[in-house]
């Protein structure tokens, strides 16, 4: 019957094969989405589906052939900054995106050579002053059409505009201001739609912003509603039930009570990361980020809920539960990091799970259901700011010598403020039920300083310096067992691999590095397969497709980001860009900048 | 020209301090490649002038040792032997030898004169209804803000008055002519700055502005005191004690020609604290 109703609704969609298409009404449109990001022929959402699996199940590029792989075309952005995320596809139209300006392009993969549309927004420049590291922006967002809009393609401007594009032509259908630039916020993330939904984000914790998440309707760009991350109760939108199955995660009044005086209104909390969803208990996932200000001393408590794991009910933003990883942060271990969801045995029992690789270098994975913490282990061994989680009050056991605390020196701690896992988005093969990171090994020393200037005037700050962990390198590539902890493979990369993993049934796992190649892995063993150096340094992921029968793999090139600040800003001071220059100061040595998609076939 | 350098000369000898610094033609001195008003590389803030004036007491030639970061000037350049002496430095300050001050000032709220605020101290009503206040962090002015509840309203503004620059891992500068015409432009109420600091500006302005000295009785919430009013001395590299010595004699007998100095660019001298100056 639905798809009756479909047919009815919209010819072109009978085009897409396979699959049941519901899409009577708006609220079931992201069944639709759901559907659509099921078949090879798409990459619908940067997460690939709603579980952020980025798992193909295609097999034609595999273990045995990969080695054959060959560039079938390429497209340069004419953008030099960082191109972090990936492109979309989605009814054999490929859209491309850009960090600011924010270009996007629709390329028809019947004819790539020439540009379908593009459109090229003009926005406030002042924008890219704001921005912290390098002005980047996370990808575009898809919505099928719906009763009473047509499919929509989503940009997340860098000046804090969400615009709604007309997928087929480009065409504006409507912006809405997310972010103000003049308060220190801009928007990075990509956009996530669910129903007829799209939720955005925000940025600028450090800069005094109270983070929020928005749910806009799709037709019209209309507030559905807006969730914060600190403050009073009905701001964070906490259910009645919230955390009932984990009260000792905290429950009622703590996004007041765990701040001094009303320091909750600076407190930081936004998330710029990516979303997760399940459609079945209808609920949303993401991490809010690190509280403000950094400086640790000036923010008394533990800062809730900046640093947590949220579970809310997608319909309303209410949260079902949430738990916070890093009480009091001290290193902005900002949490808003990827949020994978699988089903797996635990205790004998199949079990719906979300797993997240955090900034601080835990993994933790929950029960989605409830909140539950199932398991939160060191991603690798050198970690060292905390000794473990004690699974049943869920805190961190910390080590004092590695805080960060004005009076206090502390060096070697690991991970540094970028994290042991940072933006990237990850895979998980189900069928070995193996999550695939890459992530960043750097360590950092604080240095904290109050030095005197003046007329009772101090400079009060610290000075971050960065370089490899102890493993002697900047990244390693893992093969994890979410439940177990167990690694089942590991290698080491030069660099930070900060753009995250595609995985296929192929027994492959893809991913690009900071120095510009993209590299094929088994994903049994870890032993490379494939690689080939592109145009410039990669900090976005793969992500494969089919088109006419043929299984092609895309990935964005295009240095930058926070690891390439000191190649985009041509900074010579190893303390800049955060601390971010003296670690990847060889980068320079290996790729310069330059952003475009480059896309393989066998 | 010759008479201060055999009067300089004699003081040395007769203090039996005389050392090849005392004798050396030029005087180095540390000083900002930027930091206005205080100086820059053309010359032409209050301490160029003031660093001319005591060069040119000393029948010494002038040398201008410039930094960028205020952060580590002393640690990377005084203390290094770059150069010999800083001109305006908190008296007392524990990382150099300090002269005896050369002037007193203190913190100042700046309005706007039509406007006619009612701004005596951290108690007045205006402060706590105003929707911009301009400040510097770090100084005394950050403090009171906090005691009085101020602060969180003005966390965001304070980072849009550097353009929402990061302050970990890297010197944020803040204007301090740009802070003063907050306020001229009528974007913000009040500014809190070192008179100093504010003077040329505020006598500059295109809208007449002006400055009400803080008084010097302010208290953190825990009772502490926060002081409002500071002794600026010359600080000199330590174990530079002649060179100490010839400027705290200079600085005594010119007074009167230094302040006449001070006063031409406006800012507002306070009598010094006996205590103070019996301490050199």
């Amino acid at each position: 019957m639905q798809q009756q109703d479909l047919r009815g609704l919209r010819r072109t969609a009978a085009l897409v094969a396979g699959g049941v298409l519901a899409m009577s009404q708006p609220a079931q449109a992201n069944k639709e989405l759901e559907q659509l990001s099921k078949q090879n022929t798409n990459w619908v959402m940067q997460t690939k589906d709603y579980g952020s699996t980025h798992f193909s199940e295609m097999i034609d590029i595999n273990a045995n052939n990969v080695k054959n792989l060959k560039v079938a075309w390429s497209f340069s952005t004419g953008v030099l900054n960082g191109h972090e995320g990936g492109p979309l596809v989605v009814d054999g139209i490929m859209y491309v995106h850009t960090p600011y300006p924010n270009n996007v392009f629709a390329l028809d993969l019947n004819n790539p050579d020439k540009i379908f549309w593009q459109f090229k927004p003009k926005q406030n420049p002042a924008a890219r002053a704001v921005a912290c590291c390098d002005v980047v922006n996370r990808g575009l967002a898809y919505a099928p059409a719906g009763k009473d809009y047509p499919a929509t393609i989503f940009l997340n401007q860098l000046d804090g505009h969400i615009v709604a594009l007309n997928a087929k032509t480009g065409e504006v259908l409507w912006k809405m201001e997310n972010s103000d630039i003049a308060m220190g916020s801009t928007l990075t993330m990509a956009p996530f739609v669910v129903k007829d939904k799209v939720i955005v984000g925000s940025a600028g914790a450090e800069l005094g912003v109270r983070g929020y998440a928005t749910a806009y309707n799709i037709k019209d760009g209309k507030q559905a509603w807006r969730v914060y991350a600190t403050g009073p109760d009905e701001d964070l939108k906490l259910s009645k039930d919230f955390n009932s199955a984990n009260p000792h995660y905290g429950q009622f009044g703590l996004g007041q009570k765990t701040w001094e005086g009303d320091a909750w209104k600076i407190g930081g909390g936004t998330n710029w990361g990516w979303y997760a969803y399940d459609s079945d208990l209808e609920m949303l996932y993401y991490g809010s980020g690190n509280p403000a200000p950094w400086n640790e001393t000036m923010r008394p408590g533990d800062n809730k809920w900046t640093m947590t794991i949220w579970g809310r009910d997608v319909n309303t933003g209410e949260a079902k539960f949430g738990y916070q990883k890093t009480p009091h942060d001290e290193w902005d271990y900002a949490g808003v990091n990827y949020m994978g969801l699988s089903e797996q045995m635990v205790n004998g029992k199949k079990t719906k799970l979300l797993t997240h690789p955090d900034r601080n270098g835990l993994v933790y994975t929950l029960n989605r259901e409830n909140g539950d913490l199932v398991n939160a282990f060191k991603i690798d061994d050198t970690v060292n700011w905390v000794k473990k989680v004690d699974l049943q009050t869920g805190l961190p056991i910390r080590d004092p010598e590695y805080s960060t605390h004005m009076d206090h020196q502390a060096t070697g701690i690991c991970p540094s403020a970028m994290g042991y896992h940072n933006q990237g988005i990850e895979s998980y093969d189900p069928n070995k039920q193996l999550f695939f990171m890459g992530t960043n090994h750097i360590c950092m020393d604080w240095e904290p300083f109050m030095l005197p200037y003046r007329a009772g005037q101090f400079f009060v700050g610290a000075t971050l310096n960065m370089y490899p962990g102890p493993k002697g390198t900047l990244g390693q590539v893992k093969a994890m067992n979410s439940v177990t902890g167990k690694m089942e493979w590991e290698v080491q990369e030069k660099f930070a691999v900060w753009g995250g993993t595609t995985a296929t049934a192929g027994d492959l796992v893809f991913y690009g590095t900071l120095d510009g190649y993209i590299k094929a892995r088994h994903s049994k063993t870890g032993e490379e397969l494939w690689k080939f150096k592109l145009p410039s340094g990669v900090i976005g992921h793969p992500i494969t497709y089919k088109h006419n029968n043929k299984q092609y793999v895309a990935i964005y090139y295009g240095v930058g980001g926070w690891p390439g600040v000191g190649l985009v800003f041509d900074l010579a001071d190893p303390t800049a860009g955060l601390g971010a220059v003296g670690a990847f100061k060889e980068l320079a040595h290996f790729t310069q900048m330059g952003g475009g998609v480059m896309v393989f076939s066998l | 020209m010759k008479t201060p350098i055999r009067i300089l000369t004699a003081l040395a000898l007769g203090l039996g301090l005389a050392s090849a610094q005392a004798e050396q033609a030029t005087l180095k001195v540390c000083s900002a490649e930027n930091e206005m008003p205080y100086s820059n590389k053309d010359g032409e803030g209050f301490e160029n002038k003031l660093a001319q004036y005591i060069a040119q007491q000393m029948g010494r030639k002038l040398e201008i040792v410039a930094w960028t970061d205020p952060r580590y000037f002393i640690r990377d350049y005084v203390d290094k032997g770059l150069c010999d002496v800083v001109m305006g430095v908190d008296h007392g300050d524990p990382r150099l030898y300090t002269t005896v001050p050369y002037y007193r000032s203190g913190y100042v709220f700046v309005s706007r004169e039509k406007d006619g605020l009612d701004l005596k101290n951290w108690d007045s009503e205006t402060l706590k209804k105003a929707q911009r206040i301009a400040f510097v962090p770090g100084t005394p002015a950050e403090t009171m803000l906090r005691s009085i509840g101020r602060y969180n309203d003005m966390f965001n503004y304070q980072h849009e008055l550097t353009g929402f620059k990061s302050k970990r891992n890297q010197y944020v500068k803040y204007e301090n002519d740009k802070l003063v015409n907050e306020v001229a432009s009528g974007k913000a109420e009040v500014a809190v700055l070192w008179g100093p600091a504010a003077a040329r500006y505020v006598k500059s302005a295109s809208t007449p502005l002006t400055m009400t000295v803080i008084p010097d009785n302010n208290k953190r919430s825990d009772g502490e005191k926060v002081g409002f009013h500071y002794s600026t001395a010359i600080g000199v590299r330590k174990g530079e004690v002649a060179l100490l010595e010839q400027l705290n004699k200079l600085i005594r007998d010119k007074r009167d020609e230094i302040a006449e100095l001070l006063e031409a660019e406006g800012i507002p001298l306070l009598d010094e604290p006996e205590t103070a100056l019996s301490m050199n």
